[in-house]
């Protein structure tokens, strides 16, 4: 989980409030339940009082102090109802002390006495017995025909500690429990809403310069995911319109050259032809002419990359063997290799067959190997491999050249780009093959990939999805095994063979589950 | 033989044009396609070279009028714009012959000439130039009574220099013609292959026969007093 994610953060904040929430409301109900059964118990101790009261009131005159003991031991039943009772007659006598309750939740005993002056109002007072049992004392004063007394009236505290220790225990599950809750249902939650934003954004990534025609999901929520949508499609079709322009400002600005670029070319070669010119001025407009040509063949190549940025295609597409193609134009190339002392080594390569157009294809493999060829040195050897892997093939130009450094390694697809500025225009480029190279793969839905070690060499390659047609033609070879049809999997091979020639060739995905099928069939034979 | 430019940039106009009648070729030249029209309607012309791009009517249109009026008039096209699709475009309405600027006036010339030649190229079975022969039919090249081994690519390119003694081929041309445009900017490997056919044509020769033109390109003549060969 990403601790930075809005998600992640907008599901902590929620937990934690709703859980600050929730303790707080707890903390409330703890001490709101633990007052209003103090005060209940305390109502109640009042009522038993008064009838303690009613007991002193009425007695009639020299009645003995063991007889009234008697009728409070009757009506009250302290010691049944596990209730202290104990009456005091001023200036300390006492008159009346319940015995031990029935649950022996206190000892009556060891109820401390009160001390100092009588309150002149009935009052409430927790107290603790010498046992450490702690006591809830109603202390009401009476001043009767035959005295002033004082009433306490008392129950242990025992039920509201356990009610405190149960709530505290309810809560002290619930909390957990509910921050969890808060914080899983939060992310969710949260997720859920995010979700618009996670389709606007596969979508975005989806886009490529190529593909600018496509546009977000727009759903009229009218909300702010809404304002998002319809917001970046506009973007969209701005940067649309801005490369377009760039683009054909680029295609114009290079056909405009291309007449001055006559003009310039065909005079100085009419002077240059003429037999009166000195042969140092012939010289002199011979280096003209070449700076002419390198400027043409840079319109030349800014075209191409213009055309292939425009997602123009050119020519027509075929099926065929870039393999082929590559081990063709090594061939026309050797002379010029071994010119400058390096071998080209081609070997057998497997067959790479692919859809596309053969005249691009072709440079494309003429400015690998041109590049490969500049930057090796004398005795180096320029080598094209061919790799299959899965849906995949891949074709590898490897030279033990110069090698690229580290840090330029991601720029040299570049426009422009030179790795060193000095050895590369004593070769005379401009820093536009590679990336016309780059241009024409990705134009057949190719990657181009670099590797390379500074002093050992470079290694291009070259990956392109391979024919549905080509893997399953594959699958069916390798079901046939080597020794002939075996007899179970003769219709599996005939069904193959007419999705082979099935056109359009079948889907990718029909295509992997047969391969898939075909590597079980092989294991089980 | 009378030709007619249609070429609204008056500089291409008058180089080509100047370089035309060079060849003895009657040239008239019109600025826009209005006044193109106006000519083709009033004389009669041998070929026709047509920009693509002009004001009033556009090169496109006019073919389209002239292949209605005049069915066989050829027509070679310039343009700098050089898609394919509009290659195959222009052939369908009817142009003969196309060429992207920027076009070396060699090659134009020779696209000319081809036009003009109403019956098929005729084809020499044998190249003769100074001492050096060159039998397209037993590909066989000999230089005095001395035969000389070449590899298929370096047959093709004295084949081509050979086409046209004394004219200067440029690169493009060269690679045009013996390679295909993939090569086109990347690589010297025309050089490459011009040093190793005159190594093998010229070494042990007082005559040289292969000469560079610096800045233009290649051309098979013998040496003139006036022309100092280049040392390569």
């Amino acid at each position: 989980m990403n601790h930075r994610s809005l998600a992640f953060r907008l599901a902590a904040w929620f937990a934690l409030l709703m859980s600050a929430t929730f303790a707080l409301v707890g903390t409330g109900m703890f001490y709101g339940l633990t007052q209003y059964v103090r005060s209940s118990l305390t109502d109640s101790l009042r009522r038993r009082s008064v009838q303690v009261e009613q007991i002193l009131q009425q007695a009639p005159a020299g009645v003995t102090d063991a007889e009234v003991a008697d009728s409070i031991n009757t009506r009250v039943a302290p010691d049944f109802n596990n209730r202290f009772v104990r009456v005091t007659r001023a200036p300390g006598a006492p008159v009346y002390r319940s015995g031990a309750p029935a649950d022996r939740s206190f000892d009556p005993l060891g109820v401390p006495r009160f001390d100092g002056t009588w309150p002149s109002r009935s009052m409430t007072r927790s107290v603790v017995t010498t046992q450490g049992q702690g006591l809830i004392l109603s202390t009401t004063p009476l001043v009767t025909a035959s005295g002033r007394y004082l009433i306490e009236l008392g129950t242990s505290l025992e039920s509201i500690e356990t009610l405190q220790q149960r709530l505290l225990a309810l809560l002290g599950l619930l909390l957990p429990a509910l921050a969890i809750c808060a914080s899983g249902g939060g992310y969710l939650l949260v997720n859920w809403a995010l979700r618009p934003v996670d389709r606007i954004s596969q979508t975005a990534a989806h886009l490529s310069l190529r593909n600018l025609e496509a546009r977000l999901p727009v759903s009229p929520t009218g909300d702010a995911l809404e304002r998002l949508s319809l917001s970046l499609n506009q973007l969209l079709t701005r940067l649309r319109d801005s490369l377009q322009t760039s683009r054909r400002f680029l295609a114009d600005a290079s056909h405009e050259l291309r007449t001055p670029l006559t003009i310039i070319k065909g005079e100085l070669q009419e002077i240059v032809g003429k037999q009166i010119v000195q042969s140092d001025v012939r010289d002199r407009l011979g280096s003209v002419l070449e700076e002419v040509a390198r400027l043409e063949r840079l319109v030349a190549d800014l075209l191409v990359l213009s055309r292939l940025d425009a997602g123009e295609v050119q020519g027509e597409w075929t099926e065929l063997d870039l393999a082929e193609l590559a081990m063709s134009t090594a061939e026309q190339m050797r002379l010029m290799a071994e010119d400058r002392g390096i071998q080209i080594e081609t070997g057998a390569l497997a067959a790479i067959v692919i859809r596309g157009d053969r005249a691009r294809l072709k440079q494309l493999v003429v400015n690998l190997l041109d590049n490969a060829i500049k930057f090796t040195p004398r005795g180096g050897t320029v080598t094209l491999r061919t790799i299959r892997s899965g849906l995949h093939s891949i074709l590898e130009v490897c030279d033990t050249g110069i090698g690229i450094p580290a840090a330029a390694l991601p720029k040299v697809f570049d426009r422009f780009f030179r790795v060193d500025e000095a050895r590369s225009r004593e070769h005379g480029g401009a820093g536009l093959g590679l990336s016309i190279a780059k241009s024409i793969c990705s134009a057949h839905g190719g990657q181009i990939h670099v590797d390379s070690q500074v002093g050992q060499g470079s290694c291009f390659s070259l990956m392109f999805p391979r024919l549905p047609k080509a893997v399953v033609q594959e699958a069916a070879q390798a079901i046939r095994g080597e020794h002939g049809k075996p007899p179970v999997l003769g219709a599996f091979t005939r069904d193959l063979e007419s999705l082979v020639q099935s056109s359009p060739p079948a889907p990718a995905g029909t295509v992997k589950s047969i391969t898939t099928g075909a590597r079980h069939a092989r294991a089980m034979l | 033989m009378r030709l007619l430019i249609v070429e609204d940039d008056p500089k291409l106009a008058e180089f080509v044009a100047r370089g035309l009648r060079a060849e003895h070729y009657a040239v008239d030249l019109a600025v826009d396609g209005r006044e193109g029209q106006n000519n083709i309607n009033s004389y009669e012309y041998d070929l026709l070279i047509l920009d693509l791009m002009l004001p009033f009517i556009n090169g496109s249109e006019l073919l389209r009028r002239v292949r209605q009026s005049h069915p066989s008039l050829p027509v070679l096209v310039l343009t700098a714009r050089d898609a394919i699709e509009e290659k195959v475009k222009h052939f369908e309405a009817g142009a003969d012959d196309y060429l992207t600027k920027p076009f070396d006036f060699a090659e134009l010339v020779v696209r000319v000439k081809a036009l003009l030649r109403r019956t098929p190229i005729e084809r020499t079975d044998v190249l003769l130039f100074s001492d050096l022969e060159l039998n397209r039919l037993s590909r066989e090249v000999r230089r005095g009574d001395k035969r000389i081994e070449l590899t298929g690519k370096e047959y093709a390119l004295l084949e081509y220099l050979l086409s046209s003694p004394c004219r200067v081929f440029s690169r493009t041309m060269i690679l045009d013609h013996v390679w295909d445009r993939s090569f086109e900017g990347v690589t010297n490997i025309v050089d490459v292959y011009v040093r190793h056919l005159r190594r093998k044509v010229d070494d042990g020769y007082p005559v040289k026969l292969i000469h560079t033109v610096r800045g233009v390109g290649y051309c098979v003549r013998e040496s003139e007093p006036t022309i100092t060969p280049e040392a390569e």
